[in-house]
């Protein structure tokens, strides 16, 4: 029986990756995404793994020929929205991401800011990068991503003080609590993240 | 783009570059790439799908391998190792063959 899922990942990389993969060992498989929902296809539990990649950070030519690649390579291929994004019409601006990768437009990269990868499960890990350096440059793209959404909450949370608010005290109570919790639930990814750059570091350089 | 860090001023080569390079003494696509190093290194190395778009692009733009022109019927791109290319790797392999002269004459030979 097909099912549907609505999520939103704020650890949008380990957090989405674990929940993909505890869903296949239930015996679903993905069949689509859309920006907040899943939609699943039976399968043989723990027939398929998935891993998530950021390719965000990219330029859109630069990511849409990793896809490729990686669809030549015999996995199946999904792109997905992570909505860190300040929209200017039909640009946006991703402060996060590394040079042309910066502006995106429809449909371009839009909503494409992930790839979730699957595969038939093996024996060993499934792991997109294993060059220890390589693995350490995507961990600090990532840290950027989360970084730059907890500081943008943080700024917004700081601004509700400083700026008059228009609306009553229990929403403007309510809207500094919403703030506070989304800077919270990126800056734990962000400080996990952190630490798993020490780490890699430490082992790299010794 | 994945940055494959190599000291080649130095004169050294990760091994994960160095393999990468080796594999396109003949021409090959991304995917066999990664396959031919699990094979040849008895599945010591397994270099992941990423790693190895990565290592390809890094590779292309520093001259030391050229896409062939060819595509198979899935669309993998081919590649083949350029006259620059072969010259890196053979002062890799010159590096490693001192290194492991000197380390054999130090370990058994007691050379100061």
């Amino acid at each position: 029986m097909t099912k549907t899922k609505i999520r939103y990942f704020f650890d949008f990389l380990a957090g989405q990756e674990r929940w993909l993969n505890r869903m296949a060992e239930q015996g679903y498989r993905l069949a689509r995404c859309g920006p907040f929902t899943y939609h699943f296809e039976p399968c043989n539990p723990g027939e398929y793994e998935y891993a998530v990649e950021l390719v965000g950070d990219r330029p859109y030519y630069e990511a849409k020929d990793y896809k490729s690649f990686l669809e030549s390579a015999g996995y199946r291929v999904f792109t997905k929205n992570i909505n860190l994004n300040l929209s200017f019409g039909k640009i946006r601006w991703r402060p996060w991401a590394r040079g042309s990768g910066q502006l995106t437009t429809s449909p371009g990269s839009f909503n494409k800011e992930l790839l979730i990868v699957e595969r038939k499960r093996q024996d060993q890990p499934f792991a997109l990068h294993t060059d220890p350096q390589d693995v350490l440059e995507t961990y600090v793209a990532l840290r950027r991503a989360y970084r730059w959404a907890t500081g943008v909450m943080a700024a917004l949370l700081v601004l509700t003080f400083i700026a008059e608010p228009a609306s009553g005290v229990l929403q403007t109570a309510l809207l500094r609590l919403a703030l506070l919790l989304f800077a919270l639930l990126w800056g734990l990814p962000a400080a996990k993240t952190s630490t798993i750059i020490r780490r890699l570091r430490e082992e790299i350089h010794g | 783009m994945i940055r494959i860090r190599d000291n080649v001023k130095g004169g050294a080569l990760t091994e994960t570059t160095f393999l990468v390079l080796l594999a396109f003494y003949r021409p090959n696509h991304g995917y066999e790439v990664m396959q031919w190093i699990e094979e040849e290194t008895g599945g010591r190395v397994s270099l992941g799908a990423g790693t190895a778009y990565g290592a390809i692009n890094t590779l292309v733009k520093r001259g030391w391998i050229t896409p062939t022109g060819n595509e198979d019927g899935r669309h993998r791109k081919e590649y083949m190792i350029t006259a620059l290319g072969r010259r890196v790797a053979e002062q890799e392999l010159s590096r490693l063959n001192k290194l492991a002269a000197l380390a054999g004459r130090v370990m058994r030979g007691g050379s100061k």
